[in-house]
């Protein structure tokens, strides 16, 4: 460190630091305290939220078995960002694999429509998906309302680009190399594929799958379209209640499941470091 | 020549699911809402065969549309242009940072990005609603009972928090990219940190910042639950006017126009600032 400041420009800098103490401050204290509340009025023991409450309690937490919508919804949610993984994985993977070590022709052009679902608004995505299932089903007479599948293929539209785009940057920084040396030794590019190139992508992948359940997961805006009575994805089902209810009860139904996820993402935090791969 | 040919067989192989997925549930109901949009509404049947500009012309002669469009704009700059004073200074120091807190840091950062928008939403409930701390404090200081709930503002902060982790995660990994040894050799030669900053962090960390600023500003336009819940029924924006022009009017027609417009509004304003800090970049 130099110091061959006027004792004004010192002043400066510290002026300078406070302002960016202030400003982390301020940004960790925003993403904070949502969370914080809402654990908080979890344990409020009023039956609305207001501020003091006339005590405490964790009875909310042993009603939560009262709601089976929350847990009903829970399991679609989960069903369908598991599914909605896996097959991005399937088709994002391979492609990701084809952007970076192939060239063939319309490669940038395959690159941007790959990518481009993360650009088109969630609702404009939902109206449309939901205008052409209806389209569809007019014609065909497929009960396509309702179904799984219809919710997992458009899911599949927002993971897949997150995993293109983790594992392209994984890809790229991965050293071309080895998978060379393997096919010089007689590897088929089918083993090489398996035994080398899969395995060095490993951080990549899961960084990937990660991303993927969480855009699946927490998707509002375009399963909104697509849900109908029964088949109510975890995020909707809260919004529905708070619609019309703003109870302590959910505020402990999002307490779980943030302890849940929380818990889940340490145990990934064990086998792959996040703070590398994201 | 003939040597190329399989390989251009097996990268259309590993490419094309994905691309057929993308084709077939990104192009083609796009298609179909574009057609939808021409259409016209009818209070019986709720949709008659057009062919009509009628929906556009709606939307953008009425004020109130208008007004929408530019409230959506302006919450979605606004918030993205805080995210980034925000947001550098937390991803510089988690990316410089050396200590064994470093990976919790990052955990606390992408734990926020699972717990979805409603949760969050509910957190400032509490904190800005009638009855919530906001409201007690300002009591006890003797006030009268407010209430920050449904307002531009409790909007604004519930995005902010929300999109915040997304520009760190993005600036973060941007920053960590930048040699070290390079503000190091600017401080050798005697640059002080808001030089350094300015003239080494600022103009590297700059794609990380062009790509981060247009996530978030997308997420902005896009939020829906955000202003159904924060913002309440007379604070309007893009996203939910839509749902309800399509749930509650049952109006799919003009829906398929106010789609197209937030989308084309979205990708136009993403790609001019594309290219303006792609040119800057070069020049830099």
């Amino acid at each position: 460190m130099r110091h061959h400041a006027s004792a004004g420009h010192a002043g400066g800098v510290i002026a300078m630091r406070g302002l960016i103490r202030f400003l982390i401050f301020v940004g960790v204290a925003l993403m904070l305290i949502p969370l914080l509340m809402t654990a908080y009025m979890s344990l409020f023991a009023d039956g609305v939220v207001t501020y003091p409450p006339s005590g405490y309690t964790l009875s909310w937490y042993t009603r939560l078995a009262e709601f089976p919508k929350f847990a009903q919804s829970l399991g679609t949610s989960l069903r369908v960002a598991a599914m909605a993984t896996l097959c991005s994985l399937l088709i994002g993977v391979p492609a990701s694999i084809a952007l970076v070590r192939y060239s063939f022709p319309g490669r940038g052009a395959l690159n941007v429509l790959l990518l481009s679902p993360l650009t088109v608004p969630g609702v404009v995505i939902g109206l449309g998906l939901y205008v052409l299932m209806v389209d569809v089903e007019i014609r065909t007479e497929l009960p396509l309302t309702g179904s799984d599948w219809v919710l997992v293929l458009a899911h599949l539209l927002i993971t897949t680009p997150w995993v293109v785009r983790l594992c392209v940057a994984n890809l790229v920084q991965l050293d071309r190399s080895i998978e060379e040396a393997a096919a010089n030794l007689g590897a088929s590019p089918i083993r090489v594929l398996f035994s080398v190139t899969l395995p060095m992508m490993r951080q990549g992948i899961v960084a990937a799958a990660l991303f993927a359940f969480i855009v699946s997961f927490e998707n509002i805006e375009m399963t909104l379209f697509l849900i109908s009575p029964g088949m109510i994805t975890f995020p909707i089902s809260v919004l529905q209640y708070l619609e019309y209810r703003f109870d302590p009860l959910v505020a402990s139904v999002v307490v779980v499941q943030t302890a849940v996820i929380a818990a889940l993402l340490l145990a990934i935090d064990r086998y792959v470091k996040l703070s590398k791969v994201v | 020549m003939t040597a190329r040919r399989p390989e251009g067989l097996t990268a259309s192989l590993l490419i094309g699911p994905a691309t057929l997925i993308v084709m077939l549930s990104l192009v083609l109901p796009l298609a179909v809402l574009a057609r939808y949009s021409l259409n016209q509404y009818d209070r019986k049947t709720f949709m008659v065969e057009a062919f009509s500009p009628e929906n556009y012309l709606r939307f953008f002669t009425d004020p109130f549309y208008t007004g929408v469009l530019w409230t959506t704009f302006s919450i979605a700059i606004t918030t993205t242009v805080l995210c980034l004073i925000l947001g550098f200074p937390i991803a510089y120091k988690l990316a410089r940072s050396q200590s064994r807190w470093k990976s919790i840091g990052v955990l606390l950062i992408i734990l926020p990005l699972f717990i979805g928008s409603t949760v969050r939403a509910l957190g400032w409930m509490g904190v800005l609603g009638r009855g919530g701390i906001v409201d007690a404090a300002y009591g006890a200081l003797g006030g009268e009972g407010i209430s920050l709930l449904y307002t531009s503002f409790a909007v604004g902060l519930g995005i902010l928090s929300i999109n915040l982790p997304y520009m760190i995660l993005t600036l973060q990994s941007v920053i960590e990219g930048i040699d070290a040894r390079l503000e190091e050799a600017a401080d050798s030669l005697g640059a002080d940190a808001p030089r350094r900053f300015w003239h080494v962090v600022l103009p590297l960390a700059l794609p990380g910042i062009a790509t981060g600023g247009i996530l978030v500003f997308i997420l902005a336009m896009n939020a829906y639950a955000t202003p159904f819940l924060l913002g309440g029924a007379r604070f309007q924006m893009m996203a939910p006017m839509l749902y309800r022009e399509f749930a509650v009017n049952n109006n799919w027609p003009f829906a398929a126009a106010i789609a197209f417009i937030l989308m084309l509004t979205t990708l136009s304003l993403t790609a001019i600032s594309g290219l303006v800090i792609q040119r800057r970049y070069k020049a830099a």
